[in-house]
């Protein structure tokens, strides 16, 4: 019994108390993932790095904030936030309804465009509504850009597959023409690698936020007005003086913010 | 990544170059499983006699403490624990202290112990069943006779009955031992850097997820033979003094 005592006397121990540390603005700790690059991971030599790091950086350093990063696994990475292990999470984690009930997003901080790939050198006619007459469109079943391509492209010839990689795997093979996914996803899941190496974007960039949703948002705890208003003041500061645009540009040949991104 | 980190990226690094630079990430990894394995089996071992004593007891409020300690903790899920005590735990702190503060409290635990103390927490409700099971296989002859030589409880119980307990008890613990070091893998959702969680960020950082998960598994595998053989070891040290049959 003795020693039980000494295993909780140890824990309460451990468990630092403070009080309305919080009020402190200065200090404010990003939550982030590390393992979803190229938006955040973990580099050879350890550190953070990757578009919402450097995103996170310039808005602390707008905000006139002191940050310091948590690595969190995604698993848990809201429970984190609301149990005060950090006070934002800049994970590249997309604003829906169901997380808006536990904890509050800032603005997008990116929306990456869906957009169409094709084996090199073809060319096809976009036209909403009419284009894609009897062109086979590779989708992943059950998506939104299955969604997407059925109401855009009624004309279309859409064939749906489990996964992405089959869709991707069809298209060098050419049983479909052209095979539309989220943008970064295509880029760094396919045309970057080995097996990409026959194809290539075509086609502008596709962003409908009833269908594609409203982007990646930065979560904070719920009640927290001041820190959210701060988040949302440097958003538009980094997005008006250009330094979004520098970081977009480090990391994606496109525009990943939306067609909306404030000219400069 | 801290101090682990760039302690192994100087001196745990596998140069190896499929790992593309990543190399050091099993050694801060399996540094941590370990740490938190090894730390836990004190835990186990206290909690495990504690619940053994408790359900064998005579008290009937011993009994059933000792029964609903090792049927929650054995019928809930490790991760569902694992959250419930990480952030639960603080949650409701954070609101009690709160609210009987009139401001907002801060708790924060430390991932390592809270880790730690939940493994121990279930892994002690299996060890409660592995003592449970040796104490009942000691001859009973053994304890009257200790009993007849004028041995009080305490000294029975030191020099009798527990070195018995030991013999039966140790294929037991070993078992507990190697699906405990396999659920520190659980501990990457607050915030523990180990073994699986490492492996998971080179092998997304690289996209090589074969490479890495594999290299985690044949680590994991290597931690059980070296485990397997010292337990064997312990095993022939307990049973010296009984005649094989």
């Amino acid at each position: 019994m003795k020693k039980l005592l000494t295993l909780a006397v140890a824990a309460f121990a451990f468990a630092a108390v403070s009080t309305g540390a919080d009020a402190e603005m200065n200090n404010v700790r990003i939550g982030t993932e590390g393992a979803y690059p190229p938006f955040n991971s973990i580099d050879e030599n350890g550190n953070l790095v990757g578009f919402d790091i450097d995103i996170a950086n310039a808005l602390c350093e707008a905000a006139g904030f002191d940050c310091e990063f948590v690595v969190q696994d995604w698993d848990g990475i809201i429970d984190g936030l609301n149990t005060n292990k950090y006070d934002a999470i800049i994970a590249s984690m997309s604003i829906t309804d169901k997380r808006k009930e536990v904890v509050d997003f800032t603005a997008k901080y990116y929306n990456t465009p869906a957009k169409f790939i094709a084996v090199k050198g073809g060319s096809f006619d976009f036209a909403d509504g009419t284009g894609l007459d009897g062109v086979k469109v590779g989708v992943q079943g059950a998506t939104i850009h299955e969604d997407f391509v059925r109401k855009v492209w009624p004309y279309a010839e859409v064939v749906t597959y489990a996964t992405q990689d089959e869709a991707n795997a069809d298209l060098a093979s050419g049983r479909v023409d052209l095979v539309m996914a989220d943008s970064v996803a295509l880029d760094f899941g396919f045309l970057q690698t080995d097996a990409g190496a026959c194809c290539e974007f075509a086609g502008p960039d596709y962003n409908d936020p009833v269908i594609h949703g409203e982007g990646a948002g930065i979560a904070v705890r719920k009640n927290e007005p001041e820190l959210l208003d701060a988040l949302n003041a440097a958003l538009k500061q980094i997005l008006s003086d250009g330094t979004y645009k520098a970081i977009n540009d480090k990391y994606f040949p496109y525009n990943v913010y939306g067609e909306d991104l404030p000219a400069m | 990544m801290g101090d682990l980190g760039e302690f192994c990226r100087l001196y745990g690094n596998v140069p190896v170059d499929q790992f593309r630079g990543y190399g050091w990430v099993f050694c801060s990894g399996v540094l941590i499983t370990l740490l938190v394995g090894v730390a836990c089996i004190p835990v186990v071992i206290v909690l495990g006699l504690l619940g053994a004593w408790a359900k064998l007891s005579h008290n009937r409020l011993a009994r059933s403490v000792g029964m609903t300690y090792t049927t929650i903790v054995r019928g809930v899920p490790e991760l569902v624990l694992i959250l419930l005590t990480y952030y639960g735990i603080t949650l409701v702190l954070q609101n009690v202290l709160s609210a009987i503060a009139g401001r907002q409290v801060i708790v924060d635990i430390n991932p390592f112990l809270a880790g730690v103390m939940t493994l121990g927490l279930i892994y002690g409700a299996f060890a409660t069943e592995v003592f449970r099971g040796a104490y009942l296989a000691v001859d009973r002859g053994q304890i009257e006779a200790a009993k007849a030589y004028g041995m009080n409880k305490e000294t029975a119980f030191l020099r009798v009955i527990m070195p018995q307990m030991l013999r039966f008890a140790l294929p037991g613990l070993g078992n507990v031992w190697m699906v405990l070091i396999k659920a520190t893998s659980l501990m990457s959702v607050i915030q523990l850097e180990e073994l699986m969680r490492m492996s998971d960020i080179a092998a997304r950082a690289v996209r090589m997820p074969f490479t890495f998960y594999f290299a985690a598994s044949i680590l994991y595998l290597t931690i059980t033979i070296i485990s397997i053989w010292a337990l064997h070891r312990g095993e022939s040290w307990a049973n010296r003094g009984v005649r094989r049959a």
